[in-house]
């Protein structure tokens, strides 16, 4: 494809054809202030703060959408444009009501989380010309749990309806009413908590103002008092780039990473319920004493463990498929090295089994079909969920196979039961980019008709434990384990409210960083880490290895995992 | 004292609050020992906080204020204070844009005095005032909607360094241009 030569600012700039005038003047280092224009989502041209002037075209034009030509002398910052940009923002800051003294994302122009702000301050505007009606009645939407909406701060960028449409196929957002009447709306304008939406909060992430507001975090920290910590969610074994924000030591929110396979991506598990705070932290080691807990020295827990191990016949290891790989070779070792026990498992969820070419997060918004056998991502792996309603966007056909209901059905071309298994070669054989993504527990004819299928054909396992990957290449089994004596490695992980119970034994052990039903049935409770306080990593349902990385300290009192086990193997060895 | 000051005429100041908290002449006076300097070179005619209240019928050369216009003597003081300033400055994100009082204007005046004078939780009995010589409550307004301004200073406060830095470029002869660390609407 040729280039395309432009003149931006008097400079020669050259510019790849399909590009935006926006795109041409970013690539070659030329400022363009956007508000509604975001790099993750479709051009839009809403807020008109682009505006460039272009010789013989008759009116400024929004550089965002405008398509570069041969020859084009653009102007960025004419006075005509300069004085054009401030006009919007006069009229942007007018339209409703941006004080900023009471808005959670304002801060000084170092500070600011506001990119409406940000423009204010960069133009130098120390007030706007046109005052806004602060009798208005602007509805403020706090009906979903985690993050609100209020239309006052609200610019109609549309960022949101695009992420919600574009990014996340859920196509919940849409606009109500025209001109100065337009609002934000959700279904046919229905409470947003009562609506389609899944609060996976992508919305959230790319508002520029502060009409999404995260009720956790609102008004903890601006820019330069928060730190943002690359890291992996371990919610499940998608493996999302996360961005983990803190300020002092406190867990603020967690953001989906643009640069990751993800592409900013996550769902209302990794990005709300993980930030959570979860009451009764484990920071001591614990021994029962009687139907008492005692608080004692990691010297006293730790020897109580290994002798309570060791004065039983058989040992058997529970551990939570959240730990990092690191944390599951401890474990495995200290099962089989220092333990000698046959039974390491894990405490839910299956392992999976994997053949055949592996799929990438990718493949799945890319792929023409997608079939769907015993798995329910909407469900359990929100984030492929949503990619495979992308692809039904753009025209993919997607097959459900299963007995059972599914989430993702009512984007299901065909719907298939298992027994009709045999029908996926023939869809298989007319597509060019299939993808098949399975569950666990499958049965064996199904198994075998899907590794059957041709060699183009791409896998994603969908299994539920997010580490679980790596513990079946450790040989962790899945399987229940018995045993007279019991080591538990919960970690963060809490038991599911109808599944809580650990199997009988003489002597448990639970390394846990919080009480629940498992430490409840435990002899000897020993501190465990968070997710936001470990280092490692974790494999995910790509075969990926991905970094755990720590963004926050643990307690002083509460050891590294892989500390403690070791710990309990020296003295399981003396 | 400097000789300039038998020579030139000293420049005059004044100052009061409206529709606001005080939070903006706290923050003047944090600019702390500089207002020694301020008042070698300008001489402070009437503040809120100081003996004066009223700015002199002779006029200054700037007057100040701080908060927005929500009432009748608000507005009273405001037109007051722009007849005799040659230079007016709206000080803080009150007198800018109406500030938090502003919020108030959303549920409405009557709305606002019964929650204020009868529903509020500690209130027995209450009533609104309604006595004749008490200022009549209006809509929260910025100053320039009231009088016309010739400088906005937003901030919620602004910054001691803010309000210096404006004083200083006016006692210079300089119209203050506000950008970088000095504008800040927070």
């Amino acid at each position: 494809m040729p280039k395309v030569n432009l003149t931006i600012d008097d400079r020669k700039v050259q510019a790849e054809y399909g590009q935006t005038v926006y795109e041409a003047a970013t690539e070659a280092g030329i400022y363009i202030p956007t508000l509604c224009h975001h790099p993750a989502l479709k051009p839009e041209g809403a807020c008109r703060v682009c505006l460039v002037e272009i010789e013989r075209q008759r009116s400024l034009q929004p550089s965002c959408t405008f398509p570069v030509s041969e020859g084009l002398v653009i102007h960025t910052s004419s006075p005509k444009v300069l004085e054009a940009r401030k006009f919007v923002l006069d009229l942007i800051f007018s339209e409703r009501v941006h004080y900023c003294m009471f808005c959670a994302v304002s801060g000084s122009q170092a500070n600011t989380q506001c990119e409406l702000q940000q423009l204010g301050y960069e133009n130098h505007m120390t007030h706007w010309q046109f005052p806004e009606n602060t009798c208005a009645d602007w509805p403020v939407d706090a009906t979903r749990e985690y993050f609100f909406m209020d239309h006052s701060r609200c610019i109609l960028c549309r960022r949101c309806i695009r992420a919600c449409d574009d990014i996340v196929a859920n196509h919940t957002l849409g606009l109500m009413n025209r001109g100065i009447h337009t609002m934000i709306i959700a279904d046919a304008n229905a409470p947003l908590g009562e609506s389609t939406c899944v609060s996976c909060g992508t919305c959230l992430q790319v508002c520029p103002t502060g009409a999404l507001i995260d009720r956790r975090s609102a008004y903890m920290g601006g820019a330069q008092d928060i730190t943002e910590t690359p890291a992996t969610c371990v919610a499940c074994p998608v493996g999302c780039g996360i961005e983990i924000v803190t300020r002092s030591n406190n867990l603020l929110r967690v953001e989906g990473d643009w640069d990751a396979a993800n592409g900013g991506l996550l769902c209302v598990t990794g990005r709300f319920e993980t930030c959570e705070p979860q009451a009764d932290r484990v920071t001591q080691p614990m021994v029962r004493n009687g139907d008492a807990w005692q608080e004692v020295s990691w010297g006293e827990a730790l020897a109580a463990a290994a002798n309570g191990l060791k004065g039983v016949g058989s040992v058997a290891g529970l551990v939570t498929p959240r730990a990092t790989t690191e944390t599951l070779t401890a474990f495995k070792a200290l099962m089989g090295d220092a333990l000698h026990s046959d039974q390491a498992g894990l405490l839910y969820g299956d392992t999976p089994e994997v053949w055949g070419a592996r799929a990438t997060l990718q493949d799945v918004p890319a792929a023409d079909l997608l079939v769907v056998v015993g798995a329910n991502p909407l469900e359990d792996q929100k984030v492929i969920g949503y990619l495979a309603k992308r692809a039904a966007d753009k025209g993919a056909r997607i097959v459900v196979v299963n007995d059972e209901a599914t989430e993702l059905d009512p984007w299901a071309r065909q719907r298939l039961p298992m027994s009709q298994i045999g029908d996926v070669a023939a869809l298989v054989a007319g597509a060019h980019k299939p993808v098949v993504l399975y569950g666990v527990g499958l049965a064996e004819d199904v198994k075998a008709a899907l590794r059957s299928l041709p060699e183009m054909v791409r896998f994603m396992p969908l299994y539920t434990g997010t580490n679980a990957a790596a513990a079946a290449e450790l040989g962790l089994s899945a399987g229940p384990v018995e045993a007279q004596a019991l080591y538990v490695l919960a970690g963060d992980d809490l038991p599911k409210p109808d599944d809580g119970h650990l199997p009988a034994a003489q002597f448990t052990v639970v390394q846990a960083a919080y009480r629940s039903a498992w430490t409840d049935a435990a002899n000897v409770v020993l501190p465990a880490r968070v997710w936001t306080e470990q280092d490692g990593h974790i494999v995910n349902i790509e075969g990926r290895v991905l970094p755990v990385v720590a963004a926050t300290t643990a307690p002083a009192s509460v050891a590294a995992d892989t500390k403690t086990m070791a710990d309990i193997a020296e003295l399981m060895a003396r | 004292m400097s000789d300039n000051n038998d020579t030139k005429e000293k420049v005059t100041i004044a100052s009061d609050w409206l529709c606001g908290c005080a939070g903006c002449h706290m923050s003047f006076l944090d600019i702390d020992e500089r207002i020694i300097e301020l008042v070698q070179q300008a001489t402070l005619m009437s503040t809120p906080i100081t003996d004066l209240k009223h700015p002199p019928e002779s006029g200054v050369t700037v007057g100040i204020l701080e908060g927005g216009i929500n009432n009748s003597a608000n507005e009273a003081v405001a037109k007051m204070m722009r007849e005799r300033s040659k230079i007016l400055i709206a000080l803080g994100d009150c007198a800018v844009f109406g500030g938090v009082p502003a919020m108030r204007n959303a549920v409405g005046i009557q709305a606002a005095l019964e929650r204020a004078y009868i529903d509020s939780e500690s209130t027995v009995d209450g009533q609104i005032p309604d006595d004749p010589e008490i200022a009549c409550m209006q809509l929260t307004r910025p100053v320039d909607q009231v009088v016309p301004v010739d400088i906005y200073v937003p901030g919620c406060a602004p910054s001691a360094d803010a309000i210096w830095y404006v004083l200083t470029e006016l006692l210079a002869g300089r119209m203050p241009e506000l950008q970088g660390k000095t504008l800040d609407w927070h």
